[in-house]
């Protein structure tokens, strides 16, 4: 894929995360404190912008699938082909999948709230002028390209011990 | 004497659309996130991987895979449907919050909740590495829930279990404190 259709994709994606930006910044949304505060102090506002993803995807995935829109293996039950970890030759067995999945998710979350804001609040923070936000992404930075070195040959290790 | 008719000239008020934080406002951009994920999948072909919309965590790592495959010719894994162009919705979300809070007089330069700058550090590198592991942000497993895929929903259920267990944890730290 290359040319125009390869920057439309780029270009959209762009106004999509200044759209959201924006209203992220409006209503200070954000996800894992949506959780927390419910949890803590029984606070419905910022938990009611996660299950607003819920509906809104929901409606917006079956009026795109209605109206004609291209939506890969939509109608089949998500296989393990269609995870989010699989990328590129990285193809492991589920048994080895899940935990790991799972083990990111949970720690992912707990880090999360001590950070005080999931990974998209601390973009809008940063936006917003908060020194912790632009240093949260300063790490976050870092830590891709950590992973890209240190933890990617260890998971493709895994790959070819336990491959699907 | 006959009193003149007056009447002042009044327009009404044209409609605008309101930004303000009301009790709705996060339900509205959690609803309009979804529907954009849709929307960016179906018609501009955001895809594979699916309900790849919006994602806090692979988006990012994304972007600094591709500028680094390019900048220095390493071979890091990019989703397919970003090999050849960086995905910018990171860029988009602070370019976003950047314009809403200087249109509403928020923008300042000040310290975040996080008060040790080495602790945001760490916690920004932790985070994309757990993150990783899984694949995306919260944001982004609520879409691929909605889209259907039971792993997500499973996983949506670690999130929460992760952020209540945190909750426990500082509620535990308070209550030793005292």
């Amino acid at each position: 894929m290359t040319g125009i259709f390869a920057w439309k994709i780029g270009l959209a994606t762009m106004v999509i995360g200044m759209i959201v930006g924006y209203l992220g910044q409006r209503s200070r949304f954000c996800t894992i404190s949506g959780i927390r505060d419910f949890f803590l102090v029984k606070d419905s506002y910022r938990l009611k912008g996660l299950i607003g993803i819920v509906i809104g995807g929901v409606i917006g995935f079956a009026l795109v699938n209605k109206l004609g829109g291209t939506l890969s293996s939509f109608t089949k039950p998500g296989g393990w082909q269609f995870m989010p970890m699989l990328k590129d030759g990285l193809n492991v067995t589920p048994s080895i999948l899940i935990p790991l999945s799972a083990v990111g998710a949970f720690f992912m979350a707990y880090f999360s709230v001590m950070a005080e804001g999931c990974p998209f609040r601390q973009h809008v923070m940063a936006g917003e002028g908060r020194l912790s936000g632009i240093i949260y992404i300063t790490g976050l930075v870092l830590g891709v390209v950590f992973f890209d070195v240190v933890i990617v040959p260890y998971l493709q290790l895994l790959t070819l011990r336990f491959p699907t | 004497m006959e009193q003149a008719n007056i009447t002042p000239n009044v327009k009404p008020p044209r409609w605008k659309p309101s930004f303000r934080l009301s009790g709705n406002m996060a339900l509205i951009t959690g609803i309009t996130m979804g529907l954009l994920a849709a929307v960016v999948q179906g018609y501009f072909g955001l895809q594979p991987p699916a309900g790849d919309g919006i994602c806090g965590i692979s988006h990012p790592a994304n972007l600094v895979n591709w500028l680094v495959n390019n900048i220095f010719g390493t071979k890091f894994t990019i989703h397919s449907i970003f090999v050849t162009v960086p995905v910018l919705t990171s860029v988009g979300f602070i370019i976003g919050s950047f314009i809403a809070a200087v249109k509403n007089k928020e923008f300042k330069l000040r310290r975040g909740p996080v008060r040790d700058n080495v602790l945001a550090f760490i916690l920004g590198f932790l985070i994309i590495n757990f993150g990783l592991l899984w694949g995306s942000c919260p944001i982004r497993t609520a879409i691929l829930s909605s889209y259907g895929m039971f792993f997500a929903i499973l996983m949506l259920g670690m999130i929460v279990l992760g952020v209540v267990v945190a909750c426990l944890y500082i509620k535990w730290k308070v209550r030793r404190a005292q």
